[in-house]
């Protein structure tokens, strides 16, 4: 293992130590670093609260600021925050309005965040939770309650704290979230395998020539493992099966999000980005909106994902919507 | 002895905390056989905790909020998956009772029905995967049909204990499918169930709560 650390065992709370210090606009509830909350939560407004494991930066935390999100329960290195702390950060971010829970689809996530429901019902705050489950690779069309949650909960994000921002109510908040998700779909590739700190050796195993298909951000398992093919024909296999359970239509418009997995570079990126548009002008489907670079990591993985959202009238000004966080600034169309 | 008030019940919380931290060392080496030894120590955290929050803040509370506020303190107090369960039974057991004023054995079996749902619907646990939950069905079961047989507390409570302690003993020829302890498989086959031992624990000092109130 080479990586810049004092103690394995430090580096989830040292981490946020940094980050703490860097951006005064985040702090933290209940006298705990894990606990990540906004400095400047908006009164009578929806609180959104994510949270999930920690080696993904910027998700989950990244994210919370304005119009986007206001806590996050930040876990050991992809482990759950506890109940508890997610309770504490659903009290300190309610104004009033209740609160979203939108996070990833994984058992351990969700068992604490429903537990977390139940625990701050006792305080009168109403909480709705909406889970992310966009990786098309992780399980069948029909079976899209099994599929785990990744980079594409950025748009899931992106639309809930617009909609937030509106102060619309809760049941609204959700409602746009839930179409945001059914409408959002990821296919990932990985080269390279991450390593846990406190473990200090990679996950798994891979050929220095070989890629696999469809990997989750924590290296579970893929579709396939094949030898490196050009990057055209790697996006190609890639939309495929996205494009196999969406229906865009001539003149549809699609916001496309292309994520570094952490050791990737972004030159690369835009060579694979270049290959997802010549496929939607294929299809004559408008990309509206593209982000490129690292939203949603496994540490120092190399390899990316595409996330598209299918657009609507609804969807496409929250989108759109300015939106500033320590790890997020965009200046709106 | 039919129903007993609000009042009463933090000396109930009394005996299970007391209960649990007398039996911290042997729950360790329960555990021990085929977990992380852990559960002596959360357990006597977890209702240490949930004493004094009874006990103290919420002392004159109603019987739901008391045992909902239980559910909270041991939430917080014990993070790992037994406390979690034991919490998610007091939260739903709680709201179960809703309203009620008094406790009797109807009571009774629906809070430990929606404790035993509870533990089984987070747990993802189901009957015979040698789980909390084998402990539990039988004493949500045997308060239900006490109720319905229009018993008394005290006869209720020794009758759902001694199902406890019955479905404590089969739990032994039940293989582990849960949990650190279904790596042991069939090394399992022959120990009883940890997490079962709580259940029992918990039916065996509500049965002499119930027979000391009726007293």
């Amino acid at each position: 293992m080479k990586k810049f650390l004092n103690k394995p065992e430090d580096f989830v709370d040292e981490m946020l130590e940094g980050i703490y210090r860097a951006h005064p606009e985040v702090t933290y509830a209940a006298d705990d670093l894990r606990c990540y909350v906004t400095a400047n939560p908006v009164p009578g407004k929806v609180g959104i609260v994510t949270g999930g494991g920690s080696g993904h930066l910027p998700t989950f935390l990244g994210f919370v600021g304005k119009n986007m999100l206001d806590g996050c329960g930040v876990g050991g290195v992809f482990q759950s925050p506890s109940a508890d702390q997610l309770a504490e950060v659903t009290r300190y971010v309610d104004q009033g309005a209740g609160v979203l829970y939108l996070y990833g689809n994984y058992t351990g996530d969700i068992m604490n965040f429903d537990m977390a429901g139940e625990l701050v019902e006792l305080d009168d705050i109403e909480t709705v939770s909406v889970t992310g489950n966009d990786d098309v690779a992780s399980s069948v069309v029909g079976e899209e309650h099994k599929r785990r949650g990744v980079a594409g909960i950025f748009f899931l994000y992106k639309a809930a704290g617009a909609a937030a921002a509106k102060m619309l109510p809760l049941a609204d908040v959700a409602r746009i979230t839930e179409k945001a998700k059914a409408r959002t779909r990821t296919m990932g590739v990985a080269l390279s395998a991450c390593i846990v700190p406190e473990v200090g050796k990679p996950g798994f195993e891979i050929g220095a020539d070989e890629m696999e298909i469809g990997m989750g951000i924590h290296g579970e398992p893929g579709i396939s493992r094949k030898t490196l093919a050009p990057a055209d024909d790697v996006v190609d296999e890639m939309m495929e099966r996205i494009f196999a359970e969406t229906d865009y239509a001539e003149g549809d418009e699609v916001a496309i999000l292309m994520n570094g997995l952490g050791g990737t570079p972004k030159e690369e990126l835009y060579i694979l980005f270049r290959r997802v548009a010549q496929l939607m002008d294929e299809k004559k489907v408008t990309v509206r909106h593209v982000w490129l670079g690292e939203f949603a990591t496994s540490m120092e993985m190399a390899g990316f994902s595409i996330s598209v959202l299918h657009l609507d009238d609804e969807l496409e000004p929250l989108i759109a919507t300015a939106a500033d966080t320590p790890f997020f600034s965009y200046f709106g169309k | 002895m039919q129903s007993l008030d609000a009042k009463t019940l933090p000396g109930l919380f009394e005996r299970f905390a007391a209960r649990f931290v007398a039996e911290r060392d042997a729950l360790i080496a329960l555990d021990g056989k085929v977990g992380d030894s852990d559960l002596g120590l959360t357990m006597s955290k977890a209702f240490v905790a949930a004493r004094d929050k009874v006990v103290g803040e919420f002392a004159d509370a109603d019987i739901s909020t008391q045992l909902k506020q239980a559910g909270g303190a041991i939430s917080k107090a014990a993070p790992s998956t037994m406390g979690t369960l034991m919490a998610t039974g007091f939260l739903r057991g709680g709201k179960a009772l809703a309203d009620a004023e008094r406790l009797d054995a109807a009571g009774l079996g629906a809070f430990w029905r929606a404790y035993a749902d509870g533990v089984a619907m987070r747990g993802k646990a189901k009957l015979g995967d040698k789980t909390v939950l084998d402990v539990l069905d039988p004493i949500a079961a045997a308060y239900e049909a006490q109720a319905a047989a229009g018993a008394e507390l005290e006869a209720a409570g020794a009758t759902a204990a001694q199902a406890a302690a019955d479905a404590l003993e089969a739990t032994k020829d039940l293989v582990a499918q849960h949990g650190k302890a279904a790596a042991f498989q069939e090394k399992s086959r022959g120990i009883q169930d940890a997490g079962g031992t709580v259940a029992w624990m918990l039916a065996d000092e509500l049965a002499i709560f119930l027979k000391t109130a009726a007293s």
